[in-house]
């Protein structure tokens, strides 16, 4: 045999098979009897995965084809995604949401139904909708060391006031755009830190970042299940920047059909803050699985697995 | 284009020009951090692969090294190196000294090894030994591709410095991660543009240099070896 | 479970086998995730390459231009890259191999030429005088004398991609990449340690299974 066509023969059959084990990769789409196909996202910090999943699966569960697609990003990344019909479905928090859609217009408050009821008058001409919001709440909120909180005597965020020009904030790198954090704590309490440390939010950077203390106050999230084995406390926010954000799903009007809203409004009837603060801890502390801890919470609260 | 008006929008920005995320700032801290990596390299890693050069030892660690390192996730080193060390500079510029280091060794190596032997019959025909030999005759001819070696490295490091910004650190790559977080795509163009022109500028200003160190007896001679220098991209 | 509370002073571990042995799924649609991502992105270098290659090999008008904007293009970070690229093809796999794509290709696209290149004359010659009309001398004499420098451009863009495609993590894909990332986001070190480590593996093993295929191929020559 010519050994030039030797080589290529085996180089023509070596590129089918690299072809094909290429191509192999792809996923294999299940059963055709679905009630139809929703994706559904998640915020990049665990308990987005936690909500994503708690939802994602109980929609499973009631015969839809659900895709997930966790740690897509910040409500920056995930919002233009539902708008475009990328996504179907994600988790979100009734104040911090209608501040986003409503582009800080400063409307939300205390009161989770109203905040969602405006929040949805925003949606209602971008074919989106907000469901019944949640008795779980998840706000953002400051923590600082016990070490901190001795030395300046803090019990709430007021007490920052005389001394945030000597502490370092540290949190996103999306909170200097967000009402509720580095604006609003300009705003509303008074705050001039002596500078912002662009971080992760409430991740591992913003952890390692108050342990080597090159922050001093940081964003972590009230749902949050190891603040106390990390040391941290949380200032108290007694003139109420942080408003209802209560757990909310928001999905595509498209995908809004009785049943698939009657099966999310009851996940949402169930779920509490003390839920959410365990599920949080079983994953962060534990390093457990979302998926696995959702499954649990479902199963408790007979949802038919 | 929508895109190019609201780069230059951003670029015209005062704002965007002074204080801690200013562009002078972010250029600082970027070139701070990679001039310090390469240095550190070049230190530990030309003097490594000249001498094993010279004595033409090693010779398979010192090609494959470059193979190792091409290897290397830069992102995970970049991570492991956080996690073993925090927050700060000291594992940011610990992980692109590591990955500075490879292609320096290979092409001081193969600079030294591919000096003519007849060259470095005659030097020592005319009285030259060891150091001096080194020193007077080698190296001179093996800067193409030394400095070759070194350029390489720069415009990696100033690629990897940018994912620094993933572990809480400055430089340019601050604008494309925060870009990214804030859904602000004039910051994260501006940002990219920035590390591009950055990059760009590091390989044509070190070849620049390359021409100056370079006798000019020799840079008629050498012309495309310097090119084996470029297949090493860890960013 | 494995693992509990990681009080202040405790190190957590580097890797916790009880999670890892539970979560070999994970790992494994990394990699194929990986392995995808690599191959489309050297499968298409390698179909760019080869024809650009023996055109600017044979005309040094193509020859320059494209080592030129190839450079530009390898010299801008790939993180960069896909930034630019963003507003224009999104967060997508299409973003990742555009940038995957274009660093390939300069690497095998010199190997090509520089093989070409070095295909003796007096072959070429002799190879006209037999009759060989130029795309059959091309595709029967030269390209098969070029492919051991090819060859070695193709391992080196495959190991090098294969690094690359962690940094796409940060635009959502990255194969192993996502798993570093979770390590980075949650604090955990296991994802993150066994990823690096199998990213590394993964390079290793594609550089040798290239040389094997290299040496069935081109029983004649040693690999490069």
């Amino acid at each position: 045999m010519n050994r030039k066509s030797y080589s290529g023969r085996v180089l023509a059959w070596l590129a089918v098979i690299m072809f094909a084990a290429g191509a192999c990769g792809s996923t294999t789409t299940p059963a055709a009897t679905s009630k139809g196909n929703i994706t559904i996202a998640g915020f990049a910090f665990s308990e987005g995965s936690v909500l994503a999943e708690l939802y994602g699966q109980a929609l499973q569960h009631a015969g839809y084809n659900v895709t997930f697609k966790l740690n897509l990003g910040s409500r920056e990344v995930v919002a233009p995604a539902i708008k475009s019909g990328q996504i179907d479905l994600y988790i979100g928090y009734a104040a911090t949401d209608l501040e986003y859609y409503n582009k800080s217009a400063g409307e939300a408050t205390g009161d989770a139904t109203a905040t969602t009821a405006k929040l949805n008058s925003h949606l209602q001409s971008i074919s989106l909708v907000a469901l019944t919001p949640s008795a779980a709440v998840d706000q953002n909120a400051f923590a600082v060391t016990k070490a901190t909180q001795q030395k300046y005597s803090l019990a709430k965020l007021s007490d920052l006031q005389p001394v945030a020009g000597q502490l370092v904030l540290g949190a996103g790198p999306e909170c200097p755009t967000r009402p509720y954090c580095l604006p609003g704590l300009m705003s509303l309490y008074g705050l001039h830190f002596k500078s912002f440390k662009a971080l992760d939010t409430d991740g591992s950077l913003t952890r390692a970042a108050f342990k080597n203390g090159s922050i001093d106050v940081g964003l972590v999230f009230s749902s949050d299940g190891d603040l106390n084995s990390l040391g941290l406390v949380v200032l108290q926010d007694d003139k109420h920047l942080e408003a209802a954000d209560n757990v909310v799903p928001i999905l595509r009007s498209a995908v809004a059909t009785d049943d698939a809203k009657n099966v999310l409004n009851e996940i949402s009837a169930k779920l509490t803050t003390a839920d959410l603060v365990q599920m949080n801890a079983q994953v962060q502390l534990l390093h457990q699985d979302a998926d696995a801890v959702t499954k649990v919470w479902l199963q408790q609260h007979n949802f038919g697995m | 284009m929508a895109a190019i008006e609201s780069l230059i929008k951003w670029f015209a920005d005062p704002s965007h020009w002074s204080g801690p995320d200013g562009i002078p700032t972010r250029l600082l801290e970027h070139i701070q951090i990679s001039a310090e990596s390469v240095a550190i390299g070049a230190l530990i890693a030309l003097p490594i692969g000249i001498v094993l050069g010279h004595y033409g030892r090693l010779g398979n660690l010192a090609i494959n090294l470059s193979n190792v390192g091409r290897a290397l996730p830069s992102f995970g080193i970049l991570v492991i190196a956080f996690q073993i060390f925090g927050l700060g500079d000291l594992p940011i510029i610990l992980s692109l000294t590591a990955l500075a280091i490879p292609p320096m060794v290979t092409n001081s190596y193969v600079g030294l090894r591919e000096v003519d032997p007849d060259i470095k019959d005659a030097a020592r025909g005319m009285g030259y030994r060891g150091l001096a030999q080194l020193l007077r005759v080698e190296l001179p001819l093996a800067i193409p591709l030394v400095m070759a070696g070194v350029r390489t490295s720069a415009v990696q490091v100033v690629a990897t410095a940018t994912l620094a910004a993933l572990i809480a650190g400055g430089g340019f790559g601050r604008y494309i991660i925060d870009g990214l977080a804030q859904f602000d795509y004039s910051k994260l163009f501006a940002g990219a543009v920035l590390v591009a022109l950055l990059a760009l500028a590091t390989e044509v200003s070190l070849a620049g240099l390359e021409r100056l160190l370079t006798p000019r007896g020799i840079r008629l001679v050498k012309v495309a070896a310097a090119s084996r220098a470029t297949t090493f991209k860890t960013a | 479970m494995h693992g509990g509370l990681f009080l202040q002073g405790e190190e957590q571990p580097w890797i916790i086998t009880d999670w890892l042995f539970t979560h070999v799924q994970l790992f494994i649609d990394a990699i194929e995730q990986h392995i995808q991502l690599t191959v489309i992105a050297v499968a298409l270098a390698v179909v760019i390459s080869l024809p650009l290659g023996v055109a600017a090999h044979r005309w040094r008008a193509v020859r320059n231009p494209a080592y030129v904007v190839f450079g530009i293009f390898y010299t801008i970070p790939s993180i960069a890259l896909f930034a630019l690229l963003i507003p224009y093809t999104g967060l997508s796999a299409t973003t990742a191999e555009i940038g995957l794509v274009g660093y390939a290709v300069l690497i095998i696209l010199r190997n090509v030429v520089v093989g070409l290149d070095s295909v003796p004359p007096d072959v070429v010659d002799a190879a006209d005088g037999m009759g060989y009309r130029p795309i059959a001398r091309l595709l029967r004499v030269e390209l098969p004398l070029a492919l051991p420098a090819i060859f070695a451009g193709v391992r080196i863009a495959t190991v090098t991609t294969i690094g690359l495609v962690t940094i796409t993590a940060v635009i959502g894909l990255g194969g192993l990449g996502q798993l570093i990332l979770q390590g980075l986001v949650d604090d955990f070190r296991t994802p993150l340690v066994v990823a690096t480590v199998l990213s590394i593996a993964l390079a290793f093993v594609a550089d040798l299974f290239l040389f094997g295929v290299q040496r069935l191929a081109l029983p004649w020559s040693r690999g490069a």
